[in-house]
């Protein structure tokens, strides 16, 4: 299996340093650009995901009519907690520090999805700012669906969230996705990302795993079968599981 | 070419104009005018033409839930998305239409999503071709001339009652066996509801019966069902409604409610109601046209299907509206929803 298990920053170096050694250096270059993107991308959306969640008794508040959780507000609370992870200031990204290492191509789709995950906050704004209505399904899943979908359709990488056993038939995982997702699930939770060539070289594929926090467990957990607050099953899952991936799929040459 | 040459054209025109308003006149007064200028100008368009010609149909839909009629607006992984059993309908008549207009773009529909007593006025302004919400079409109720049904496509509606006090249901369960103790007589409901404070939807035919039969009550408007729930000020004995939206309700929302029941369980029913599609009356190709396709509907099961599936199975809304729920026009819906407030109907017993 071609698949680099990546420890953190520690393991992303490494895998810049073996695909330098293995390959002509262009094309270490073009990977390591396009790998450090993906990751940076993964990373966003995780971050919008954990917005969401963190205002996600606001937005189902049923007394509360207009809940002032704007599209700025949300861009604002996203850079924050986006700096937070990466240390990178999306406000500032072209006069980001030598020190902090953001390709190109980063600096281009970064900006690129945050400007996609806005507009998904913007658009929901009719259904987020109704009162008398509690739950709205406007949670990080499907936040991230859209967030992603409207990014891909504009940009030549795309971003997906998928799981095993998706609630949603559209998330289910391609045959690759699978055999990473069914990987990932048999190892412990980490900090970390699986990286890896497709197409003979020609796609890269970024695999960034999601883990059960104890907020996920409110629809997700236990006890295993009974009905959520949306009326679908509970999974049984705990806090540290697997829950899904989001994943990056990057032509390495230009489409 | 000279005015001379033109004279014999013109004499020709003016002829035919002739000829043309005589035979306008000659039907005039028999009540074949607009059929006689469908004759004269075969391409005089319809309403089912020009929904053709436009591509879409807009259809109006209660912003107030009536589930599982029409369900809250949600997010979904797909966008903004509205789902219920009013919807599946407006899906099947897109798909009618698409077969019917034959052209390759299907009928697609626009839903505008407004508050419940301004479909009657949008639809009268000619803002939508039709309305549907679990719209009770065997209702006589001022302020809607111009207004046609179509067939129903539910007919087991009616006119229930849910209350969060058993002492309440049990007092009313109480006149009803005094009396015949298997309907629920009007009279009798008048004596068991003397007194109470009784909520209903602004609009809807339950406030219509209410005024109509109840007297004694002290009769409190709400803006919508979520509204009457959360009512403190007055506080609600009780909450008339659709029978079938109640139901679904305290089955799955509101659990500390309950239905009043005759004594054989079954529910109490104030009146019986057909749910139907709304349309404006002039219209009545397009009224004819959704008469034939319920009938389709209903001969082939399907709408039994319909109505199954939405009230009968378990089922995660979400899902619904993710999987076959419609899209709706953001900007048609009010800026922010409101469930509105609850007031007396006024200052005294009814």
């Amino acid at each position: 299996m071609k698949q680099v298990w990546c420890a953190s920053m520690v393991g992303i170096l490494a895998t810049f340093a073996i695909a330098a050694l293995i390959t002509s250096t262009s094309w270490a270059v073009d990977r390591a650009e396009a790998e450090e993107t993906a990751r940076l991308l993964a990373k966003l959306l995780k971050a919008g995901r954990l917005v969401i969640e963190q205002n996600q008794q606001l937005i189902d508040d049923q007394h509360k009519g207009d809940k002032g959780f704007t599209p700025e507000v949300f861009e604002q609370q996203l850079v924050q907690e986006f700096r937070q992870q990466t240390s990178i200031d999306l406000a500032k990204l072209q006069s980001t520090p030598a020190s902090i290492t953001v390709p190109p191509m980063a600096k281009e789709l970064l900006p690129a999805f945050l400007l996609a995950s806005k507009e998904v906050v913007r658009d929901a704004q009719v259904v987020i700012n109704q009162r008398g209505i509690g739950y709205k399904n406007f949670i990080p899943a499907t936040y991230g669906s859209q967030a992603a979908a409207r990014f891909s359709k504009q940009s030549h990488v795309r971003l997906k969230q998928t799981t095993l056993g998706p609630r949603n038939p559209k998330n289910e995982p391609d045959d690759y996705e699978s055999s990473v997702l069914k990987w990932l699930s048999g190892r412990p939770k980490a900090d970390a990302y699986v990286s890896e060539l497709t197409d003979q070289g020609q796609t890269l594929r970024v695999v960034m795993p999601i883990y059960y926090v104890p907020a996920c467990l409110t629809c997700h957990g236990e006890p295993k079968g009974d009905l959520d607050i949306s009326g679908y099953p509970k999974e049984g899952h705990r806090e540290g599981d697997l829950a899904g991936a989001i994943t990056v799929t990057a032509p390495l040459t230009q489409p | 070419m000279g005015l001379s040459d033109r004279l014999p054209i013109l004499e020709k025109l003016v002829g035919r104009l002739i000829i043309a308003l005589l035979l306008l006149m000659s039907l005039v007064g028999c009540g074949l005018i607009v059929d006689g200028i469908g004759l004269i100008h075969p391409l005089a368009r319809n309403e089912l033409d020009v929904i053709c010609a436009r591509g879409h149909i807009r259809v109006g839909m209660s912003v107030e839930p009536f589930q599982p009629f029409v369900f809250p607006a949600i997010y979904t992984d797909e966008g903004l998305r509205v789902t219920g059993l009013d919807v599946e309908l407006v899906r099947e008549i897109s798909s009618a239409l698409s077969q019917h207009c034959g052209s390759n773009k299907p009928i697609v529909p626009t839903l505008h999503l407004i508050r419940f007593r301004n479909l009657f006025i949008e639809l009268t302004e000619g803002n939508l071709d039709l309305f549907v919400s679990s719209i009770s079409a065997n209702v006589p109720a001022p302020g809607r001339i111009g207004l046609a049904y179509s067939s129903p496509y539910f007919d087991t509606g009616g006119i229930g009652g849910i209350t969060a006090r058993p002492e309440v249901a049990e007092r009313i369960g109480e006149y009803v066996r005094r009396s015949s103790g298997k309907a629920a007589d009007a009279n009798v409901m008048t004596s068991a509801f003397s007194g109470l404070t009784v909520a209903v939807q602004e609009g809807t035919s339950a406030q219509i019966y209410a005024e109509a039969n109840l007297t004694g009550i002290k009769l409190v408007l709400c803006d919508s069902l979520p509204a009457a729930f959360e009512s403190q000020d007055p506080p609600i004995d009780l909450i008339l409604g659709k029978l079938p939206v109640l139901d679904y309700t305290i089955r799955r929302v509101r659990k500390d409610w309950q239905l009043l029941r005759l004594d054989s369980g079954k529910p109490l029913v104030m009146t019986r109601e057909q749910y139907a599609i709304v349309t404006d009356e002039e219209n009545y190709r397009l009224g004819r046209f959704l008469n034939e396709l319920l009938f389709r509907l209903d001969e082939s099961g399907r709408l039994d299907d319909m109505r199954r599936r939405w009230l009968e199975e378990n089922y995660a809304y979400p899902r619904r509206a993710a999987t076959e729920g419609l899209p709706f026009a953001a900007e048609k819906m009010p800026q922010h929803y409101d469930q509105g407030q609850c007031r007396m109907a006024d200052n005294r017993s009814r």
